[in-house]
């Protein structure tokens, strides 16, 4: 693990999160407003590598997570925060230029946007497309799949 | 034009010259066609290109040969297999993740059994690891095959490519001997391994590790050896390590930049901690340095191909599996060192049939992010080689 904690790096910025160790690893649960500051400040303690960011539909809202890791420690951690359908998130391009693509990929997968992202264009569907990785969007009924035909 | 020419000469009232005394025998002042506007061309590239290996489209902003900005356009190839992965059960997925990554499609099976055992508790054989690392060498060993033949022709070289394909086939061979299939294979079930090493096939592996090295190097004899291939190499498509890193690449590519990183030995996983091989490592991250660090790699294939088979334990190749697979509810996130980096695959559960949401960390969807960084300020011509370099696969970027 990093010399300093990444609880502390929030602590220390005064940003409100809160901290569990799960089954995945270390997550930190934030608001989604804090997000940019949150990784500026960690990207100086180290953890300075994009692994992933993706969004998921939780039924209620879409919950986006930042998996960055501190490379030199191999120690990861997910951070992550809800965002209403068709909400908003900060983009962190200008911290990760690794979340360029996987921004645009979440924002018009999942129905919401990445305020200050360069290109805000679609990536890998076609205008038109519905943000079909929300739950709404049913392509096999759940009776479907527990009695494929 | 401000420039003075050289020699004066009178000028008529219409701008014409007097046919005077001119140096050097010349018939006119060389002073060049005026009003030639020059203005930035955009390029597409693809995607029915036969240098973009798969459906991929580059928009090339040029400048005469010299490139000034560059974006890849995707989504080409998308058939949503996060979506559909979703209404599939746990045994059913690996048949879509073998359409992700086409080329080598039993490293992110093992990243999905691996993701499903974490979260599950799924104790694995022994035997079933050294199976899966077996399997996963041979495979590397075939998608960097395919690489080099295809970034020899991206360089003009054609006739390295049939030699590759040659060696590729004795290769397939081997795995659709073990697997059934040469390509999709759905060999890595979470639990284990669909079968055992078939009677026969240790022979045919150690015929090919006798010819293995003999045929590297006269593959890299043809391309490395190459002068003309080298000098082209050198100094194109260059990506530092602060580069490399801020994109998020894995792999080979990062590698080539200078850092020193490999899951097979920092987050070992399968057989790999018992295993002995070296990770090569480039300088500068130009094409060259990719290229030497992925022949480089094939020589560790060869390594741990020859140690995975001469040490290949004995036991079942699975442990007790269910007919219908279901996961505690939570999240996991595994990853392997496949061919081109770190495939991670994150899974969402909510304790169902089916998974909640499975991610896929496609590591060249990363790699192919930084091409508008590495192209930009090099020729037209490098372009095409700097993206060859990168070893991209449209099955895996696009899902």
């Amino acid at each position: 693990m990093p010399a300093t904690q990444p609880a502390d790096i929030l602590r220390a910025c005064g940003i409100p999160f809160e901290a569990s160790t799960e089954a995945l690893g270390e997550v930190v649960r934030l608001d989604a407003d804090r997000i940019a500051d949150a990784l500026a400040a960690l990207y100086e303690s180290g953890y300075d590598f994009l692994v992933d960011l993706f969004a998921t539909d939780t039924g209620e809202r879409i919950e986006v997570t930042w998996h960055v890791r501190a490379f030199a420690e191999h120690a990861d951690l997910y951070l992550k925060a809800l965002v209403d359908y068709d909400g908003a998130a900060p983009s962190v391009w200008h911290i990760h230029p690794a979340a360029l693509y996987p921004e645009r990929e979440a924002a018009e997968l999942l129905g919401m946007t990445f305020t200050g992202h360069p290109n805000p264009k679609r990536l890998l569907t076609s205008d038109g497309a519905e943000p079909f990785l929300r739950k709404s969007v049913l392509i096999r009924t759940a009776e479907e799949v527990r009695r494929p035909s | 034009m401000t420039d003075e020419p050289r020699v004066t000469m009178p000028i008529t009232a219409e701008g014409t010259t007097f046919p005077g005394p001119l140096p050097c025998g010349l018939r006119c002042i060389p002073r060049g066609v005026d009003e030639l506007a020059t203005e930035h061309l955009v390029l597409n590239m693809g995607p029915q290109h036969p240098s973009t290996h798969g459906v991929l489209h580059i928009l090339v902003e040029l400048d005469g040969e010299e490139v000034i900005a560059a974006e890849a356009s995707l989504g080409y190839l998308h058939r949503g297999i996060e979506k559909l992965a979703e209404s599939r059960r746990y045994h059913q997925v690996p048949t879509l993740l073998d359409r992700a990554d086409y080329i080598s499609g039993l490293h992110s099976e093992t990243a999905w059994a691996l993701t499903v055992e974490k979260l599950a508790g799924i104790e694995v054989p022994r035997k079933a690891s050294w199976l899966r690392a077996l399997l996963m060498e041979l495979n590397r060993y075939a998608s960097h095959l395919v690489w080099l033949g295809t970034f020899g022709m991206d360089a003009g070289a054609m006739a390295p490519f049939l030699y590759i394909m040659r060696d590729r086939e004795m290769l397939l061979d081997i795995i659709e001997a073990i697997t059934g299939s040469r390509m999709m294979f759905n060999y890595v079930r979470p639990g284990g391994v669909a079968a055992d090493l078939p009677t026969g096939v240790d022979a045919k592996i150690r015929a090919w590790l006798d010819v293995a090295d003999t045929y590297l190097d006269e593959n890299d004899a043809l391309l490395g050896g190459n002068e003309i291939f080298r000098l082209r190499m050198k100094g194109t498509g260059v990506i530092d390590r602060a580069t490399a890193l801020a994109f998020g690449m894995t792999g080979g590519c990062l590698r080539a930049s200078g850092v020193d990183y490999d899951l097979r030995r920092d987050v070992p996983y399968c057989a790999y901690p018992e295993l002995d091989f070296e990770v090569p490592l480039g300088v500068r991250g130009d094409n060259m340095d990719r290229y030497d660090v992925r022949v480089g790699e094939m020589r560790q294939c060869i390594r741990l191909i020859r140690q995975l088979i001469d040490g290949m334990p004995e036991g079942e190749p699975s442990g007790k599996r269910s007919r219908v697979l279901k996961v505690p509810a939570g999240e996991s996130y595994a990853a392997v060192e496949s061919p081109r980096g770190e495939l991670g695959i994150h899974l969402v559960s909510d304790g169902g049939f089916t998974p909640y949401r499975m991610r896929l960390r496609s590591p060249a969807y990363f790699n192919l992010a930084v091409v508008d960084e590495a192209l930009a300020g090099g020729l037209i011509a490098d372009a095409i080689v700097t993206l060859g370099s990168l070893d991209i696969v449209l099955g895996e970027i696009d899902r």
